[in-house]
């Protein structure tokens, strides 16, 4: 549903932002181009908006004006008639938590105005909502309603980007992930498939030895750490190697503590990825 | 392409002008220095009208058509009055001008709206353009209220303007609003280059006081002497100074100190006299040429010559005006470029 082409020439990090402004038609790619439901967006943006909720990582609005007041401005633009859009304003400020706040929203918290965001990205009812950094001022109940929001989403056939450093929470709401690095999308799937893909083979073993063990050396592991007596190590390898590593120990007559393989987490697929696209 | 976005912020940027209590406060001072100039220009206007009677009384006493007809052209105007008021206007009306212009992108860009405005399905220029017709609106309608509230007040004191009055009182209200809109637009100019709103601020102020004090002083004062050189000295040291005396319309003029000379070669009084003309026509030239740059400057001519009280020798106001017209072009151009910068800028703004 979303897709862009060829984004290089970006300036900043690794790029998401950038790609996100792009995506809503805010700056324009030096190159390629970027289409959103088979529309580009260079091309359409007005056709490209009216699809999209967007809440920008640093969200804001008229402080001088309440959340309904705010709600109700944004809504406009979407032609929204009067009836509609009292009603459609009253369901979003219910859904996050924010009916019966008359307050403006000079004086709102961040949290609350990250719920407010969360809310002006749906407003029209988008078919694509982008969220940057959505949970970034969120106390733990704001984010089991956000993640309660974005599950609604989804279940009813929106397509929800998530931007987010925040890699736990990637994981707990993201069916798909793309990873960037530098500009350019270095890999993007079904997340248990790059999971399998990035760390199917990742072995951790344990290693506890009464005398000082050798180093171990093969192309396959990522990373060692030994202690400063050699007498324990943690050893991370890409493929299956532990017979191998369990092996060399025990020949000596060294017996290894532990020897597990764990499930990565989404920081692990991350790392495994970067590491592949900026060696 | 519809100018719905357009439309919806226009409305919402002419609500927060008619909401801000800056604007309150400012429209506040327009409204009380209009009425309270309108009042003082009233009695002067009333002052002067019962002296003007008087005279036209003792010249039918005395039967004297000569001194009645001399007189006939100098009756006193209503548009004193808005003379008078026009004067404070130039000084309040380009503050409010700056005020509702210098934080109109800045402000969105400090609160981290403008991104999520452009966002929303609208074009960008429809953004610029939405936040000047707002404003535009907003002052529009402080100089409307400050027009009728001058109205008003004459017509409760018992003076109806005639045609060609209200007509000049009609383009005192464009010209006014045209003076309040250029720095309106300058504002709007330096609120899109400009970071934060204290600096577009800033940058504002300074601009109208090149616009507003520096080219005048340029223009008339010792600046031009010191570039230009002085006037043409007078050969034959014979000096004139006059003393004028004005009650009402009717003016004294009174030679006192006059010192002959003793023997004034005339060839060099001609040459003086070709001399001071072409300092006086280089300097005029030059003053309108300075001028025209000012929107103060233009304001205050145009306001000068519609602001005359019509007599028989008045050569009407449409004359008036085309004689005024590069005053009035620049008055429509500064505004008018002031807003296209402001416009390109904001179109090329990369947003973040």
């Amino acid at each position: 549903m979303i897709s862009c082409d060829h984004l290089t020439k970006v300036y900043n990090g690794a790029g998401k932002s950038t790609t996100i402004l792009m995506l809503v038609g805010l700056i324009q790619p030096t190159s390629g181009a970027c289409y959103i439901d088979g529309t580009e967006v260079a091309a359409h943006p007005i056709e490209v908006k009216k699809k999209i909720g967007y809440m920008p990582e640093d969200v804001g609005f008229y402080a001088d004006r309440t959340a309904e007041e705010n709600l109700d401005y944004a809504a406009r633009f979407y032609g929204l008639k009067d009836d509609e859009r009292k009603r459609r304003v009253d369901d979003l400020l219910a859904l996050v938590g924010l009916d019966g706040v008359g307050t403006k929203v000079g004086g709102y918290s961040k949290g609350m105005r990250q719920r407010l965001g969360l809310a002006r990205a749906l407003v029209n009812d988008p078919a694509v909502v982008i969220l940057d950094e959505p949970t970034a001022n969120l106390d733990p109940r704001g984010v089991l309603d956000y993640r309660r929001i974005v599950r609604d989403l989804a279940d009813r056939g929106t397509t929800v980007l998530v931007s987010s450093h925040i890699l736990s929470e990637v994981g707990k709401v993201c069916t798909s992930v793309g990873i960037l690095a530098r500009g350019r999308l270095i890999a993007s799937g079904d997340r248990e498939v790059l999971s399998r893909a990035a760390m199917q083979d990742k072995v951790v073993i344990d290693v506890d030895t009464m005398t000082p063990m050798p180093r171990i050396t093969n192309p396959e592991i990522l990373s060692a750490e030994y202690s400063q007596d050699s007498c324990s190590a943690r050893i991370v390898a890409r493929g299956d190697i532990s017979a191998l590593i369990a092996k060399t120990p025990y020949a000596e007559g060294i017996l290894p503590r532990r020897l597990a393989v764990e499930k990565p987490d989404m920081e692990d697929i991350l790392l495994s990825y970067y590491t592949e696209g900026t060696a | 392409m519809t100018a719905t976005g357009l439309r919806i912020i226009a409305k919402k940027e002419f609500s927060d002008h008619l909401r801000s209590r800056r604007f309150h406060l400012l429209f506040a001072i327009l409204v009380i220095i209009a009425a309270v100039g309108m009042i003082t220009g009233i009695v002067q206007y009333t002052k002067d009208l019962s002296d003007y009677n008087s005279v036209q009384m003792i010249a039918q006493d005395e039967d004297d058509p000569t001194l009645a007809g001399n007189l006939a052209g100098l009756k006193p105007s209503i548009l004193s009055a808005y003379s008078q008021m026009g004067m404070l206007m130039a000084g309040i009306g380009v503050v409010l001008g700056i005020a509702r212009g210098f934080d109109l992108v800045t402000r969105e860009k400090e609160s981290k709206s403008l991104k999520s405005l452009l966002a929303y399905p609208v074009f960008r220029d429809e953004v610029i353009n939405g936040k000047a017709l707002g404003g535009v609106g907003a002052i529009a309608l402080a100089m409307g209220v400050v027009l009728v509230v001058s109205v008003a007040i004459m017509t409760i004191l018992g003076i109806v303007p005639n045609f060609d009055e209200f007509v000049r009182i009609l383009v005192f209200g464009g010209v006014s609003f045209l003076l309040v809109f250029t720095f309106f637009a300058l504002a709007l100019l330096m609120s899109t280059v400009s970071k934060d709103s204290g600096s577009a601020l800033l940058y504002s102020l300074i601009v109208m006081i090149v616009l507003s004090s520096f080219i005048p002083i340029f223009a008339y004062g010792p600046v031009y002497s010191a570039v230009f050189g002085d006037t043409p000295t007078q050969p034959g040291m014979a000096t004139y100074s006059y003393q004028q005396g004005s009650s009402a319309y009717m003016v004294t003029t009174t030679k006192v100190g006059v010192q002959a000379s003793d023997a004034i070669d005339p060839e060099a009084l001609k040459e003086y006299e070709r001399a001071s003309r072409e300092y006086m026509a280089q300097k005029q030239a030059i003053t309108d040429l300075v001028t025209l740059v000012s929107p103060t400057g233009n304001y205050q001519a145009v306001l000068g010559a519609a602001a005359q009280p019509a007599g028989d020798n008045d050569p009407g106001l449409s004359s008036l005006l085309g004689v005024l017209a590069c005053n009035i072009i620049a008055l429509l151009a500064m505004p008018a470029a002031f807003f296209g910068l402001a416009w390109v800028r904001f179109m090329r703004e990369d947003i973040r």
